[in-house]
């Protein structure tokens, strides 16, 4: 019995030292990182694409920095991101390099208190661009377009906070398959009449078939894109005349204010004209569009139930990856002044700019390991890191050097056009895009006119207007009164640098606070 | 005492080094402090740099007593008792005779100008006016006629009429001796022009001198260089709207402007050809 009982344990002992053994070799982890540095790069572009084109680049940068691993953080946009951005860097617990963008709602404060200006970095060349065409270029003019939106968003005129990924646009993805079924050819609009009676013969096969679709895939989203292009032409006369600074570039406060003087009005013949264009459009969608989301326009895109699907080239990836047929970009061609309907009211060609960078990163300012992080940001958007992003994700490239995959070579082929900025008369402040949201019922449909809408938005428009433009006065004055210490914090410090810092934000601050006052007094003359 | 004790005197020399050690580097952050607090306020982390002061030990220099007030203008949440404290301190300081005075003086304006939740322009007016009077040449009076330039352009009840502000805010520039200040109120008053709709020539005037000193950065330049031909077109200089919209093709990255400018250059021959009585 007593030897019996010696083998069952010597049985049990090798039985759980094979076991252990197995799981130390199969399973386990191992008790000490091999990489003694990690770094958290966290982004919401959760399309299908970016996370592919940024683990493409993770793993070739970690294979040439064995110390350093980069984990990719991806959270989910709209709603969660500025909470969880914004919890996580009041907490010190924030990745070390994070997505931010100016049009978030309430996060302008952002970049001054947690992000470290990467300004004297950017004046350097990229040590990973050796080798390639932008070796010994100052890191800064291998980009695109030279940073312009980091540039026009930082809190610190004359410094930079963010490098950016990519370059974005709006296109119309064409099912290829249902057009030739249709039309019985691919045709590419070249202006807002053609793709005015592809609308129509979309509707006309619906009707002959007895198969429900729709020219336009629908949702609430993808609306708010689309209006914001096809309204332009016929409002850029009245952005003409609302340009008192001649900068040939209206701001919101701008458009606004002259609002709230009276001098232009949703009802006024051009800005009508506008909204019969968004009508049109809109009416190529199924009925209760505006209680869609984007992904539902999407699905149905993806189903073959509507021949365009109108929205940003973030989701060009997503639709080639999902759909089971061929998919062609083009152009949303504006009307023009030879155009039946509004072409009176349309003073030229209007552009689509020339291609400005996006997907801002910035350095957090509490980061561990900001000089890893800082190596990281260079290789991603070095010539080779740009690379192996944009093929990895179909997405463009943001940098001079990195070649543009023949998929997504017609991103780059912007609409050349008069612009007066982004000032489409629908966003230019959160109150009156909410009032343009519950009155759009007016415009769309059957019993929808854009006169009815437009009579409705005058009606509403004096309120929000007003709520919109003190909240941009609020916006100014936010950047106006930390700059006081900012500015004391200079002067108390020597140095030639602390005097260009000094000068500059004085410059700066004087010039916030001439808006400001300028808003102040536009909303105390039209009480 | 302790000759015949060698290895005593090496001892007491040990013990002393330890024991005033902790002292001299009490005494040593006093200034470090401050500066330190200064790079921080720079760098818009106020909370870190009240942190920082007040980790500071002895009786407070003026210096910081200064940046003390300065970080508690903008340290979250602003309370009006706070800024009331902050001003006591700036009104006591400005008393002096050192350029901490005439810092502390420009910053007691500054919160009539913007900070406190009841502003009073007219109060802020007469800080300035003051300090300028007081120390002409000082940097914070200079930069104070920039603020004063802007509540006579837009804020103070009189002068009145658009012209007329416009007219005492030019009238500024003449006390303004740097160079940089002298830029931002030219461009203010340049501004203030547009906004009241006054006569072309005079704010392109104010805009030509903004460019001339330079220096400007973010969005401004564009800006600048874009309204310089506009408003040239506009006041009928042909030849100078061509120059100016030429310049922005060439010193700026293209983007959103670039073929809106290139249409203006269009229109522009246009313009000149009709002048000449020639079809364009």
């Amino acid at each position: 019995m007593r030897r019996l009982r010696a083998k069952l344990g010597l049985a049990l002992l090798v039985g759980a030292y094979a076991g252990a053994l197995y799981w130390v070799l199969t399973r386990s982890e191992p008790v000490i990182h091999r990489r003694e540095v990690t770094i958290y790069f966290a982004h919401w572009q959760i399309e299908r694409g970016p996370p592919d084109g940024i683990n493409a680049a993770i793993k070739r940068y970690e294979e040439l920095n064995p110390r350093v691993h980069v984990v990719q953080l991806q959270i989910p946009g709209a709603t969660i991101y500025p909470q969880w951005m914004r919890s996580n860097l009041a907490g010190e617990t924030g990745p070390d390099l994070m997505e931010w963008g100016a049009w978030l709602p309430g996060q302008k404060d952002i970049p001054a208190r947690y992000f470290a200006p990467l300004t004297a970095e950017l004046a350097k060349p990229n040590p990973y661009n050796r080798g390639t065409s932008q070796e010994k270029i100052p890191w800064q003019d291998t980009f695109h377009d030279k940073l312009l939106a980091p540039k026009r968003d930082s809190p610190d005129p004359g410094q930079i906070y963010a490098v950016n990924i990519t370059e974005s646009t709006l296109r119309l993805f064409c099912n290829v398959e249902l057009m030739k079924e249709i039309l019985g050819r691919v045709v590419v609009p070249k202006n807002f009449d053609d793709l005015r009676k592809i609308f129509a013969q979309v509707q006309d096969y619906s009707r002959r078939t007895g198969r429900t679709i729709h020219g336009l895939a629908g949702s609430r989203d993808t609306t708010r894109s689309v209006a914001q292009s096809v309204i332009l032409a016929p409002l850029l006369g009245v952005n003409q005349r609302l340009d008192d600074g001649g900068t040939l570039y209206l701001y919101n406060r701008q458009v606004l204010a002259a609002y709230l003087a009276g001098r232009w009005r949703y009802s006024e013949p051009a800005v009508r004209a506008g909204l019969q264009l968004v009508r049109e459009t809109t009416n190529a969608m199924k009925p209760g569009f505006i209680q869609l989301r984007r992904d539902d326009a999407m699905i149905e895109f993806l189903r073959g139930q509507a021949l365009f699907f109108f929205y940003g080239t973030w989701d060009a990836t997503s639709l080639r990856r999902l759909a089971s047929f061929k998919i062609q970009p083009m152009k949303l061609m504006q009307a023009m002044p030879d155009d039946p309907e509004v072409g009176r009211y349309v003073v030229g060609q209007g552009g689509e700019g020339m291609g400005e960078t996006s997907l801002s990163m910035y350095l957090n300012k509490t980061s561990r390991h900001p000089a890893e992080a800082l190596d990281f940001l260079k290789f991603l958007t070095s010539v080779p890191g740009q690379q192996l992003f944009t093929d990895a994700s179909l997405w463009l490239p943001a940098v001079n050097g990195a070649v543009v995959p023949e998929a997504i070579r017609n991103f780059r082929d912007y609409q050349e056009g008069i612009s007066f900025g982004q000032a489409p008369y629908d966003m230019i402040g959160t109150e009156v895009g909410m009032n343009w949201d519950r009155n759009f019922y007016r415009l769309s449909g059957e019993n929808g006119s854009a006169e009815k809408f437009a009579a409705a938005l005058d009606a509403e428009m004096p309120a929000a207007v007003r709520q919109d433009l003190k909240a941009e006065l609020r916006a100014t004055l936010v950047l106006v009164k930390p700059q006081d210490p900012v500015i004391v914090g200079w002067a108390g410090l020597t140095g030639d640098k602390a005097r260009i810092r000094r000068e500059e934000s004085e410059a700066a601050q004087t010039m916030s606070e001439g808006l400001a006052l300028q808003m102040k007094l536009q909303l105390e003359s039209a009480k | 005492m302790f000759a015949p004790y060698p290895e005593w005197r090496r001892g007491c020399g040990a013990w002393l080094c330890l024991t005033l050690l902790p002292f001299a580097r009490a005494a040593a952050p006093v200034s470090d402090d401050t500066a330190a607090a200064w790079q921080l306020m720079a760098d818009h982390l106020v909370r870190d740099a009240y942190v920082r002061l007040d980790q500071v030990k002895g009786p407070p220099s003026r210096e910081q007593d200064f940046a003390q007030a300065v970080v508690a203008v903008d340290y979250q949440p602003v309370t009006q008792a706070r800024l009331h404290e902050a001003e006591a301190t700036f009104a006591a300081l400005a008393a002096g005779h050192d350029e901490l005075a005439e810092a502390a003086a420009y910053m007691q304006a500054r919160l009539y100008q913007v900070h406190f939740q009841q502003l009073d322009y007219p109060r802020a007016a007469a800080l300035y006016r003051a300090l300028a009077e007081r120390h002409p040449e000082s940097h914070w009076a200079q930069l104070g006629l920039v603020k004063l330039g802007l509540l006579l352009l837009y804020a103070l009840p009189e002068p009145s009429v658009p012209a007329e502000r416009i007219g005492a805010a030019t009238a500024l520039l003449a006390r303004i001796h740097e160079e940089k200040l002298q830029r931002d109120l030219h461009l203010q008053i340049a501004r203030a022009g547009t906004f009241y709709d006054q006569p072309l020539d005079s704010v392109l005037a104010h805009l030509i001198e903004v460019n001339r000193i330079g220096g400007l950065v973010g969005q401004a330049p564009e800006d600048l260089a874009v309204e310089l031909g506009e408003l040239s077109l506009r006041a009928g200089h042909y030849a100078q709207a061509r120059g100016y919209f030429e310049a922005y093709l060439r010193d700026f990255v293209p983007n959103l402007r670039s073929v809106t400018v290139r249409r203006r250059l269009e229109d522009l021959a246009a313009l000149e050809a009709k002048a000449k009585g020639l079809r364009p």
